[in-house]
């Protein structure tokens, strides 16, 4: 086994051992201490082991592991933002007695979240990314109130619909492929030759949209990220969101082009970008704004892969993984931000609230910013007829929420938990959830320069073109003048519901009520005794016709 | 057919003595248990588990190395005349769940049904560990007998093993659940037995191996297995015949549940095998579908029924009437587009992964279900925050066991499914792969309700009732790994299931 492999094996194997040191009650209790170091073999295998590949022969696992550009970006990245809200876990948990149940959650979802930028073959890939869906359940809900119930229920209802999508997905790619080959390459490779083409693309936007919280399966987001603590929803909002990203970078054809289901996917996304601000400036808790920048903002990769979908361009996962990447850093400090202005309070905002602002414009395109950069490796993808300019007006929106973002998180109250004396001094307290903070907002504006530097091969002039910066500046300038009208005008916006059209779902409930109850119903009723005698008889007639008639 | 073909087919085979011991023994217990009494009952048992689970990997491993079924001609009287038992590659691993889920039953049930004293007999003892052991020789006897009529006294055996396990404690609302299942397994006994008297009427003889040879397609024949039919699925609980087994199943005691669920409804299910594959000629695509049918009813009524119980015990029952819907969308499958043989085909490997998972998975569930009711002294749905606390381990074994019916990897529910969905795009039967993702779904809410709440400390902790041993919710936690482990079987076809089989097949026309 070559160094590589070893990091690929380990980057899951790690945190698995940890896991299993989870079912002993005391080792159980010291796992805090460790979350910051689980990520950190992902974080290796990312720098050290681009290209490499693992395989256990088919029996009795089947596990192929194997790291590519566009996994090897988002891997390492996510691996960084792990590692630091890992550090920021341990100062949620200080103190807590479920301290460990929650490491247990949050070890699981991260094996799933290193596993799908990985996974080779689709068992592993379904498994891996079961685990990142499924297990951030138990971080939706840690802190136990009716809202958060709530959310955790739509949140899994929605996870658990979407594993179904793509265990339908899977099982056609699977079947049209002759030799029964469960290699994602080969069964990806083979999709174009499939009688079930056009099927199996559409449960995969459908079953890898609802993860990345696609309109109108964004339903999740605002009510899971406002319900998680903050380090999980960091994590959640940044790394295993791109779940759904890796997913169509694996599982679209981008080889061959499909106009119809591209143009699909450029719709939703577009529509998405411009839904997640509309009805992320309406509200007032930040979590629920940066929920629904999320829901904008997974639109617009979405609209990059469409656009890729719709031409066959290979070239939108490079790219598309470079956004996301820059998304993973900026969305998961924002988060980690918010922690930190409720610790300090608003005396001491600025240390918080000044590279907050930096990063979160940079989400706008702010010049310099790693969001330029992002912007700019997926300007050629939408091109500069309707969907590019659409693609600039919805930097203007995402300009707006993230002025509206800060403008609500300076009212972000102090955590009472913060004020409350202990025997540590009160500056350890205080930077405890600003250090991460600030680390992870010093990689978010550092990691995508380096990144494109490397990765991409774009190079400093570029980037530094006045068209370049005239065209993310412009889009700002909107977006800063829209956010003057809000400021104006705001109180006369109607006050949406966090997961806005979940209201609707309201309506459906007595109706799948009154369904189910008659299933009851018809089970009671076939549960008589002559009725059952009567079933056993009309079977017996039918079983005799049936052979009969086959005769 | 040559007479040659046949007289290999019915000679003894070396080693088909197993035979003879994996229906003897567990039937020799009953009797010593008998004759001791109960004080000394738990004790032939744990004598007789392991010596049972030695016998079926035995046979097992005979055949899958030797890839020919094991066969013994009882008194060496070669049918029509004399009796043959006969093991082929599905016999020999029906035989080993069997043997695999009645070792930890084994465990899990000691010192359950102890007198009120010590030194005092209980009635409940000896009653429950003597049927035990009947329930498995009959069950062993089920899935070798060669012989219809030699099937219809094991399935006897089997119902009245079953039956008094419903009613162990003897209330009267258990009683009534008991009652039910005993007339309603009667009717289905009656309709099997006059099945077989056609049969015998018509061509002399109820050897299975031997009918496959002669049986043409005319209307005695569709009549007898049309009966035969009816009446297995009545046993099996298919719907829309499941009238007795909520009660009959969610009201005995959590080890005799286990055994129910997992293995008694089993039996009768492979019979349906045996008669439709083994014994009817030619095409069956209609009552193939019909069987289908009945399945998918019984998948979305099954889930949606378990989704609205109050109580765990009753949920579990529900979800194992779906459960056995799934077993039913085998035969569609199976026969297909005109594969050449069923045996080969995805859909008999699922069908078989997905009766071996239920079996392990369910019977975890109800142990643990078990449990969780001795801790809280209930086992109300909506009241079970803190069962996490108080028995995390049967909580964990049940959360296993759930995630292989809901189907999630890895677990041999999720290979089942995968393989099912697979045969079902195969075979362009679209119908199918609509109520599999529905009930995976359900099968999510039901799971999904029972472990949320055990997610949760409530203030102030439940009061603890009883301590469970950390043993026994190990055995819960073993079977539910079991069903996780048959997740690591290869997605394809498995050889082992057609061996004996491809021999009746080819006397068919």
């Amino acid at each position: 086994m070559t160094g590589g492999s070893l990091l690929l094996v380990l980057s899951l194997a790690f945190p698995l051992v940890l896991l299993l040191g989870a079912l002993s009650r005391d080792l159980r209790q010291h796992l805090p201490r460790i979350l910051p170091y689980a990520p950190v073999p992902a974080l290796a295998t990312a720098l050290f082991a681009s290209g490499a590949t693992f395989a256990l022969p088919d029996w009795p696992l089947r596990l192929t592991l194997e790291l590519d550009a566009p996994g090897a970006i988002l891997l390492g990245v996510a691996a960084l933002l792990w590692i630091v809200a890992g550090v920021a876990a341990q100062g949620y948990l200080r103190g807590r007695s479920d301290a460990g149940r929650f490491s247990v959650w949050w070890l699981t979802t991260l094996v799933g979240s290193m596993g799908v930028f990985i996974a080779a073959d689709l068992p592993s890939f379904y498994l891996l990314f079961s685990m990142v869906s499924l297990a951030a359940y138990g971080l939706v809900v840690f802190d136990d109130t009716p809202s958060t119930r709530r959310a955790g229920r739509v949140y899994v209802a929605l996870a658990v619909l979407g594993e179904a999508f793509l265990l339908l997905a899977f099982v056609l790619l699977s079947t049209a492929t002759a030799d029964n080959s469960l290699m994602i390459r080969d069964v990806v490779g083979n999709l174009a030759q499939s009688p079930w083409r056009d099927l199996t693309i559409g449960l995969i936007i459908l079953g890898f949209g609802i993860k990345m919280g696609l309109v109108p399966f964004h339903v999740w987001m605002p009510l899971a990220y406002t319900a998680a603590p903050i380090p999980a929803v960091a994590v959640m909002s940044g790394a295993a969101v791109k779940a759904g990203v890796i997913g169509m970078i694996r599982f679209l054809p981008f080889d061959s082009a499909s106009s119809g289901w591209g143009t699909a996917l450029v719709v939703v996304g577009l529509f998405s970008a411009f839904y997640g601000v509309a009805i992320g400036i309406t509200q007032k808790n930040p979590k629920t704004v940066l929920a629904y920048s999320s829901v904008s903002q997974m639109g617009v990769i979405a609209t990059v892969f469409g656009m890729g979908l719709s031409s066959g361009d290979r070239g939108v996962m490079l790219g598309g993984a470079f956004y996301a990447a820059h998304h993973i850093l900026v969305k998961g400090g924002l988060f980690l931000a918010i922690g930190a202005a409720a610790s300090v309070g608003s005396r001491r905002l600025w240390p918080v609230l000044l590279p907050a602002a930096i990063i979160a414009l940079g989400i706008g395109g702010l010049p310099l910013t790693g969001g330029a950069l992002a912007k700019l490796a997926v300007k050629d993808t939408l091109g500069y007829g309707l969907v590019g300019t659409l693609g600039a007006l919805s930097a203007a929106g995402s300009t707006l929420l993230m002025l509206h973002f800060l403008t609500c998180l300076q009212a972000v109250p102090i955590e009472p938990k913060m004020v409350r004396p202990s025997s540590r001094s009160a500056l350890s307290m205080v930077l405890s959830p600003v250090a991460p903070w600030l680390a992870i907002a010093l990689a978010a504006i550092l990691v995508p320069w380096v990144l494109y530097l490397s990765v991409l091969g774009g190079s400093v002039a570029d980037a530094l073109k006045p068209y370049a910066l005239w065209s993310s500046i412009w889009p700002m300038l909107i977006g800063g003048a829209l956010w003057s009208a809000l400021q104006r005008w705001g109180n006369r916006l109607p006050l949406v519901p966090r997961g806005d059209i979940l209201v609707f779902f309201g309506a459906v409930k007595p109706a799948s009520a009154r369904c189910s109850a008659a299933f009851e119903q018809a089970d009671d009723y076939l549960r008589r005794w002559p009725v059952a005698g009567l079933s056993l008889l009309i079977l017996a007639v039918a079983f005799g016709i049936a052979t009969f008639a086959l005769r | 057919m040559t007479g040659e073909t046949t007289a290999a087919l019915l000679a003894t085979t070396s080693g088909g003595y197993l035979l003879v011991l994996a229906i003897m023994l567990p039937l020799i217990g009953t009797i010593a248990i008998v004759l001791l009494g109960g004080q000394r009952a738990e004790r032939v048992a744990l004598v007789v588990a392991p010596l049972g689970l030695v016998i079926a990997a035995a046979i097992l491993a005979s055949v899958w190395s030797s890839g020919q079924p094991l066969v013994y001609i009882v008194g060496g009287w070669r049918p029509p005349l004399g009796l043959a038992l006969r093991s082929d590659g599905i016999s020999a691993v029906m035989i080993a769940i069997t043997a695999i889920v009645m070792c930890a039953t084994v465990l899990f049930a000691r010192g359950q049904f102890r007198g009120p004293a010590p030194g005092v007999e209980g009635r409940a003892q000896m009653v429950f560990w003597s049927l035990l052991l009947a329930v498995w020789g009959a069950l062993n006897a089920v899935f070798l007998g060669d012989d219809l009529f030699n099937l219809y006294v094991a399935l006897e055996l089997l119902t009245f093993g079953a039956v008094p396990l419903v009613c162990l404690d003897g209330r009267a609302e258990t009683l009534s659940a008991a009652l039910r299942y005993l007339l309603f397994a009667l009717m289905g006994s009656v309709l099997y037995l006059l099945g077989v008297a056609l049969i015998y009427g018509a061509y002399g003889t109820l050897d299975i191996v031997l009918l496959a040879g002669v049986v043409r397609s005319e209307p005695v024949i569709w009549v007898a297995v049309a009966l035969m039919t009816v009446g297995l699925i009545a046993k099996t609980a298919l719907f829309p015949l499941h009238l007795w087994l909520p009660n009959a199943h969610a009201g005995a005691p959590a080890a005799a549940s286990a055994i129910l669920s997992a293995l008694v409804v089993k039996g009768s299910f492979f019979l349906i095998l045996r008669l439709w594959f083994d014994v009817m000629p030619g095409q069956i695509h209609l009552p193939a579908q019909i069987l289908g049918f009945l399945g998918a009813g019984a998948i979305l009524l099954g889930s949606v029924l378990a989704l609205r119980q109050a109580r765990l015990k009753l949920l579990i029952a529900y979800s194992t009437i779906a459960q056995i819907g799934y077993l039913f969308l085998l035969f569609p499958l199976a026969v297909g587009s005109g594969i050449a043989s069923p045996f080969a085909s995805i859909a008999w490997t699922a069908g078989l992964l997905q009766l071996a998972s239920h079996a392990f998975a369910k019977a975890a569930m109800f142990m643990a279900a078990g449990m969780i009711y001795e801790a809280l002294g209930h086992d109300r749905i909506d009241r079970l925050g803190g069962a996490g606390r108080v028995v995390p381990i049967a909580v964990f074994a049940f959360a296993i066991g759930g995630l292989s019916l809901m189907g999630l990897p890895p677990s041999g529910g999720f290979s089942a499914k995968w393989m099912l969905l697979q045969a079902s795009v195969g075979e362009g039967q679209w119908w199918w792969i609509i109520v599999i993702t529905l009930g995976g779904l359900l099968a999510a809410g039901y799971i999904f309700r029972v472990i949320s709440p055990t997610l949760i400390q409530p203030f102030p902790a439940p009061e603890l009732k009883a301590v469970v041993p950390v043993s026994r919710q190990g055995v819960a936690l073993a079977l539910a790994l079991f069903a996780v482990l048959l997740g690591f079987v290869p997605l394809e076809p498995w050889p082992l299931l057609q061996i004996g089989r491809t021999a009746v097949e080819a006397h068919l026309p």
